[in-house]
């Protein structure tokens, strides 16, 4: 460090950038750059500043990550977001993308990468992880919500996706976590259980529903483009069954389906 | 809407009135029940990317209300140059809502591309003075628009410093033609906290540019004072709001509040009392008492720029 006190501008941001972010407070140069008060000492008057950048991360990443902050304990989650925020310092001008690489810096650090054992508990926090973000990404999303939704007069030919549907599949129960823990249910850590669930949005309004594993595979289809019958047939033809049967069942998704303003009107001369 | 360009000096601006800050919290609430609110400040941040309903919502606001874009991250003060991916998409926002000005802070947020989501305090130098106001010129540029700049709140002063706030801010608005946006609580926050004197902090501020002044609570904590937005305004920040009323001739105000944040009509109702104080100091008054809050003091909170979508869930 030069002995001057003329410190250009960038040097002494770099300077007080630098005491901010580090996780220990190196108060060597504060004198050199820190006026004292009258009532307090220039290193107070840097750990302010030191103390709101890291609460105030903190905190923006417990409300955009609040299900898994639940399911590690207050602690622990301070402890990875701590590390995160160190690994992964923000560089951008929003706040929404703090938590972009939450997860992966999760898989990154876990605490079981050197043994073969792996400990099952940190797959469903990665999982958990990207969801929630998912969800912050998805509430906010581009997408034309001028839509007619579809009712039960609607012909199986003109039913469509609305714009906004998303499908996930988790290996562990993610969306009834995450609904539990929204609905201050208190839920326990869950067991490995392959699991399934939609978030859509209507009206901006995010709706999350837990499905099955055939309702998966046919929503699937109808968002990569196919039509209701199409879908149908592959998921008859995959899952083996009766297609009589299928019928059936097929009503009652679509009722459901409706209900839960998944399905719009395919509009005229449009897609 | 029809479009009108902004003025090209900050002394032809309109004055709005009585403004609030606008939280998610409240938009239902605005939305249904279109309170008698002159204007509302809009964090910039929190819809410029904004697909869904953050910008659905304040489409509908912009409508009905005059709307000022107040941004967090402009960072005009940072020895880095200006983000014009940033500026582009507060181009494109002002386009859409039509803001009467678009403001942000005198201050850096961080260097070499990072950003601590902080208004971190300036060096007050004559080198910084002119690193400033050669980025002010260029945003201004950029955007076609006068901009504005607000004091911060201040915990520290930097032996550097050469140069007082009030004078640096007026030197700006000389240099640039920018506006100044004065945070009545910050600059009894920051003159606490740097043994400076808060009226005269005003009363040496070029008044005719003084485009909005800023209202909120904050936090003693003894020997400091924290700018928490989280509370009722201080007594002594009505004292010198009442002074900032008549040296500015009663320039545009706003009340911010962005933690612990109220019911809309006790956020309203806290703005409206601005008009006991508008002139002369009235007598002993039943002030709110200050209610010890329950946030552990963060300065610039900034919650509310981070949407709970667990809130926004159909259940
Ligand atoms: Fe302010």
């Amino acid at each position: 460090m030069p002995t001057d006190t003329q410190k250009n501008l960038a040097q002494i941001q770099n300077w007080m950038q630098s005491v901010l972010v580090s996780p220990e407070f190196d108060s060597a140069n504060t004198a050199d750059f820190v006026n004292d008060s009258s009532r307090l000492s220039a290193e107070r008057h840097l750990r302010i500043y030191r103390q709101s950048y890291i609460a105030r991360l903190r905190d923006c990443m417990k409300n955009q990550f609040s299900a898994l902050a639940f399911a590690l304990g207050e602690d622990l989650f301070q402890m990875f977001a701590d590390q995160y925020l160190e690994a992964y310092p923000s560089g951008s001008y929003t706040l929404n993308d703090l938590g972009k690489n939450f997860a992966a810096h999760l898989q990154e650090t876990r605490p079981d990468a050197g043994s073969a054992e792996k400990e099952s508990w940190i797959d469903f926090m990665i999982e958990l992880a990207n969801f929630e973000y998912s969800l912050s990404i998805i509430f906010d999303e581009h997408a034309d919500e001028k839509i007619v939704l579809a009712d039960d007069s609607t012909t199986d030919e003109s039913l469509k996706l609305i714009p906004v549907f998303h499908l996930f599949r988790h290996t562990y129960p993610v969306c009834r976590y995450y609904l539990d823990v929204v609905n201050k249910n208190e839920p326990e850590l869950p067991f490995e259980e392959t699991s399934f669930c939609t978030v859509s949005r209507y009206n901006f309004r995010l709706n999350l529903l837990e499905i099955n594993p055939a309702q998966y595979f046919f929503l699937e289809k109808l968002r990569d483009g196919e039509s209701v019958a199409e879908a149908k047939d592959q998921t008859v033809y995959k899952f083996g069954f009766d297609a009589k049967d299928f019928e059936n069942v097929w009503q009652m998704w679509r009722k459901n389906f409706i209900a839960a303003d998944f399905l719009r009107v395919e509009s005229v001369g449009a897609d | 809407m029809n479009k009108k360009t902004s003025p090209e000096c900050v002394k032809d601006f309109p004055n709005p009135g009585f403004g609030l800050g606008l939280r998610s919290k409240h938009f239902n609430d605005i939305l249904e029940n279109k309170p008698e609110v002159d204007w509302f400040e809009i964090i910039s941040e929190n819809f410029m990317d904004s697909g869904g309903r953050p910008k659905n919502v304040l489409r509908r606001i912009a409508e009905r209300y005059k709307v000022v874009m107040h941004g967090v991250s402009l960072s005009i003060g940072s020895a880095d140059d200006l983000n014009f991916e940033y500026l582009t998409k507060l181009k494109n926002l002002a386009a859409e809502i039509n803001p009467l000005w678009i403001s942000d802070h005198l201050c850096w947020t961080g260097i070499n591309g990072l950003n601590s989501h902080d208004l971190l305090p300036m060096p007050l130098t004559e080198e910084s003075l002119k690193h400033v106001c050669k980025k002010i010129d260029q945003a201004q540029d950029f955007l076609g628009r006068p901009l504005v700049f607000e004091n911060p709140s201040t915990y520290l002063r930097f032996k550097q410093s050469t140069i007082n706030e009030w004078d640096f801010l007026r030197l700006m608005t000389e240099e640039t033609g920018c506006g100044i946006l004065l945070d009545v609580n910050n600059v009894y926050v920051s003159s606490f906290n740097n043994d400076f004197d808060a009226a005269h902090y005003i009363e040496n501020l070029p008044h005719e540019k003084i485009v909005q002044m800023h209202l909120a609570g904050h936090q003693n904590c003894g020997d400091y004072i924290i700018d928490t937005h989280d509370n009722f305004v201080a007594p002594q920040v009505w004292q010198l709001f009442s002074l900032a009323w008549k040296l500015t001739n009663g320039a545009a105000v706003l009340l911010e509040w962005d933690s612990n944040i109220p019911d809309f009509d006790v956020y309203h109702s806290e703005l409206l009392k601005a008009k006991d104080f508008m002139n002369d100091l009235p007598e002993i008054r039943n002030f709110e008492t200050h209610k010890k809050s329950e946030s552990d003091g963060v300065s610039n909170p900034l919650d509310f720029l981070v949407t709970d979508v667990s809130y926004e869930l159909n259940r």
